[in-house]
């Protein structure tokens, strides 16, 4: 019985590898199969592979195979799922929809409402939301699937910094692209709950802004303000700057004043261009964080990371005859300080990627990283991992 | 699923995959298919030689040269629990697991760098009106700086006994604890019966009311003391458990009750509901500590011999004794061996510049455990390149430290100073290789 379970299990896997790597051949003039719902002019929307009359529907997930190590030991979990999602669009009227989205991933082990939004286009190029939805901070924020992703982990400044998946409870109004062609200044401004006191809190061993994400109620009756503007150029380079700025923290406690108002600052920039075959982007964040007194020297009041990507495809398309795959390779380097006021306390990685895109919105990727963690008193914990990742929309 | 503002990922990247197709196929015209292949070859050769290659996928560190190493000779059971107290001594607390209400520090290892000996930030302060009375009415006996929101940090109160202590190294405490009361009372001489001007003792202690008698260390008592600068505790779990409630406010079974500052308007709490450790947890980090193994001393060099050699004859060994011998354990191997730590764990008086006028227990003022000496070659690695020796880190050398002994160590000490200098330095260099 066990063995079938495993031969049953292995069949799954290779199923699921199978459908990343072995996607079917798109010839050039063949319809795209299945046919999604067709979508409002905002073409962003991902692959769907699913239509019900106004509703469109699809998952997501990643397989990861490694072999980490930390100063040499070996982690057991040399398989896991790497996050698994699902997505929905209600088309309701040519001005009205429903958005909805949710990811669970294996760094954080935690699941995350990424949409629950109702979008109401007020005109042509101007789009107003509320509900639950990803805060503009950052691209990476913004667009994460793992199949349209590059490397096998999300950069320490999106997953250290920002916390990625970001989404809070809000309603705001953003600019809607303009095809694709067109040089174009977008925007978006939110009113949103922000971040809690998890960022304190939660937080063990020092601030850590992601505890305080998926905010989805606000615990001191002031909103946080949220918002991005960036302009994207003809050629599809994009240059943006978000920020993210309101009060976090719970003053009240039963009815006891237990703390005052304290404020968190986030600021992102990012950038991606292409430059001689490479894809190069670059995220910057820098945040500043109103620390209690009682915890001021162990608490971090500023933070920064930053990352820096290129990626270069190598062979497209990698077969001939095989519209749409490709084989690209990719290095980043990327680094977090969680506390400026201190030598240590920090992590910096590099890694390294080649990927197999066998058609748009899956790959497999091959991949190492080397990671240097340093604790408050600056000593260095050594990481580093081969993988192995699929990831695919369904 | 991305964002409405931005392009779609795979638009990029499919037009600038297909830009970059286009650049790819002129290349090939122009006969630099080479390097494509170069890169994916060196790609795949980087990732099979990552694979047999130790330092692409990180090597183990030697183990004699950290301070969270085991000892050797532990069996499979031993190192998985070894494993378990190691996660649990590098936890970090946050305020939603207990964090507080007042603390010193978030984890165990946020104090002892590496799981070796603190930096000045880490030095705790302890307070007490005199031996008996802790000044807790004033929150003692140990200030606690930090606090969560809604609490009140304690402050030093005026009027009271005040002696800072930098975190101790943890290593090697299964060790001390096996090291038997009689091997360390054999070396007592409190009345200084061979008139060599030292007088050791030991620090007779009671256990706290929840160490079992089962426990090493446990009552009945009056036991030895053996753990703190004044050799106040004869317990590990002692040790461990009032480490989690004074340094990170940590409650157990053991210590159930929050520890609040006394003088504050109103008592915070936390919001974990106590106690906020399991049992288990209090004897993982216990049982780690146990297994903790003294860093392997630095190899032998003529300066070094040399240095042992005027170590003994400046009679630095008369308390720094070479080794004292352990008992029967439950861990094997802990069990009847001999320890070379450098110290007989006795109480002596190290004279008035050394002294924190602060009694502890049957310890004075001027008393002091002598301090094992271990670690030390590494320990300039865990400290951001500094020493900070002597029980407030004042002694930034192994020769400071020499010369800022005095009391029973007034003899050794002068030996030490009438040395010539290259024979000072050897013998510095010998106690700083341990």
């Amino acid at each position: 019985m066990r063995i079938r379970a495993r031969w049953l299990l292995a069949a799954a896997l290779l199923g699921w590898a199978g459908s990343a790597i072995a996607a079917p051949v798109v010839r050039p003039h063949a319809p795209p199969v299945p046919k999604p719902l067709e979508l409002p002019p905002d073409s962003s929307m991902p692959p769907y592979h699913g239509s019900l009359d106004h509703v469109a529907y699809g998952l997501s997930g990643e397989l990861r195979f490694a072999e980490d190590r930390t100063d040499g030991a070996s982690n057991p979990d040399w398989f896991s799922f790497g996050e698994a999602g699902g997505f929905l669009f209600a088309h309701l009227s040519s001005r009205l929809d429903l958005a909805g989205q949710g990811l669970w991933e294996r760094v954080a082990d935690d699941f995350t409402l990424e949409r629950a939004e109702v979008l109401l286009r007020v005109k042509r190029s101007m789009q107003a939301h509320a509900g639950i939805f990803l805060a503009p901070l950052g691209r990476t924020n913004l667009s994460h699937d793992a199949p349209s992703y590059d490397f096998a982990e999300r950069s320490l400044v999106a997953t250290q910094i920002v916390g990625v998946p970001h989404a809070q409870a809000g309603i705001g109004l953003r600019a809607l692209p303009r095809g694709t062609s067109a040089s174009q200044i977008l925007w978006e401004a939110d009113v949103v709950t922000g971040y809690d006191d998890g960022v304190i809190t939660r937080a063990p061993g020092g601030t850590r802004i992601p505890s305080g994400r998926n905010n989805y109620g606000d615990q001191n009756g002031l909103p946080m303000l949220t918002g991005r503007v960036a302009r994207r150029t003809s050629s599809g380079s994009e240059i943006g700057i978000a920020a993210e700025s309101g009060p976090y923290n719970q003053t009240t406690l039963g009815g006891v004043h237990v703390d005052d108002l304290r404020f968190l600052h986030v600021i992102v920039a990012d950038g991606n261009t292409t430059w001689s075959g490479f894809r190069l982007f670059s995220e910057v964040a820098y945040a500043l964080i109103d620390v209690p007194p009682g915890l001021a020297s162990l608490y971090a009041d500023r933070q920064c990371g930053a990352s820096v990507e290129a990626v270069r495809p190598l062979f497209d398309p990698l077969f001939r005859g095989w519209a749409g795959s490709r084989l690209n390779a990719g290095l980043r380097l990327d680094a977090v300080d969680f506390d400026r006021s201190i030598a240590g306390d920090s992590r910096s990685r590099l890694s390294a990627s080649l990927n197999v895109v066998p058609r748009s919105g899956a790959v497999t990727r091959l991949g190492w990283y080397y990671e240097i963690r340093r604790d408050r008193f600056n000593n260095p914990t050594h990481l580093a991992g081969l993988t192995f990742t699929a990831a695919s929309y369904f | 699923m991305p964002h409405p503002e931005k392009h779609s990922a795979d638009d990029v990247t499919v037009d600038q995959g297909r830009k970059a197709g286009r650049v790819v196929q002129r290349a090939y015209s122009r006969g630099q298919r080479p390097w494509r292949i170069a890169a994916i070859l060196a790609i795949c050769v980087l990732g099979l030689h990552a694979m047999g290659c130790e330092k692409l996928l990180t090597a183990k560190p030697d183990p004699g040269g950290r301070f969270d190493a085991p000892l050797p000779g532990l069996d499979n059971g031993e190192l998985g629990d070894f494993q378990d107290g190691h996660a649990q001594f590098r936890k970090a607390f946050s305020i939603a697991d207990g964090l507080g209400p007042i603390f010193n520090n978030v984890s165990c290892a946020s104090c002892h760098s590496g799981d070796g000996r603190g930096r000045p930030e880490n030095t705790l302060t302890r307070i007490s009106r005199d031996a008996v009375d802790l000044a807790v009415d004033l929150g003692g006996p140990q200030i606690q700086d930090k606090c969560i929101p809604g609490a009140t940090p304690e402050r030093l109160p005026s009027g009271v006994l005040v002696s800072y202590r930098m975190p101790p190294p943890v290593f090697g405490v299964g060790l001390v604890e096996a090291i038997t009361d009689s091997s360390i009372l054999s070396h007592e001489d409190p009345g200084d019966s061979d008139a060599d001007g030292i007088s050791g003792r030991a620090n007779m202690v009671t256990p706290a009311f929840y160490v079992p008698g089962s426990e090493p260390g446990g009552p009945p008592g009056p036991r030895v003391g053996k753990f703190g600068r004044k050799a106040s505790v004869s317990s590990l779990l002692q040790q461990t458990v009032e480490a989690y409630h004074q340094d990170i406010g940590m409650t157990s079974s053991y210590r159930p009750v929050e520890n609040v500052n006394p003088v504050a308007s109103h008592a915070a709490v936390d919001p974990a509901r106590d106690p906020e450790l399991s049992d288990a947890e209090i004897e993982n980090v216990m049982q780690y500590m146990r297994m903790l193994a003294p860093p392997a001393p630095g190899a032998s060099t003529a300066s070094r011999d040399r240095g042992q050699t005027l170590f003994t004859s400046a009679q630095c060994v008369k308390c720094h004794i070479p080794t004292l011998h352990t008992g029967p354990h439950e861990i094997e191997a802990l069990a009847n061996r001999d320890v070379a730590l450098y110290s007989d764990l006795l109480l002596h008086d190290l004279g008035d510049g050394l002294a924190d006028n602060r009694p502890d227990g049957s310890a004075d003022g001027k008393e002091w455990r002598t301090a094992p000496l271990w670690g030390l070659r590494i320990a300039r690695e865990f400290l951001g390149g500094q020493l900070f020796l002597l029980h407030d880190g004042r002694a930034h050398t192994v020769d400071q430290a020499i010369r800022l002994h005095g009391g029973e160590a007034t003899a050794a000490r002068d030996a030490y100073l009438a040395l010539p200098v290259e024979d000072q330095a050897a013998l510095a260099d010998f106690a700083e290789s341990r």
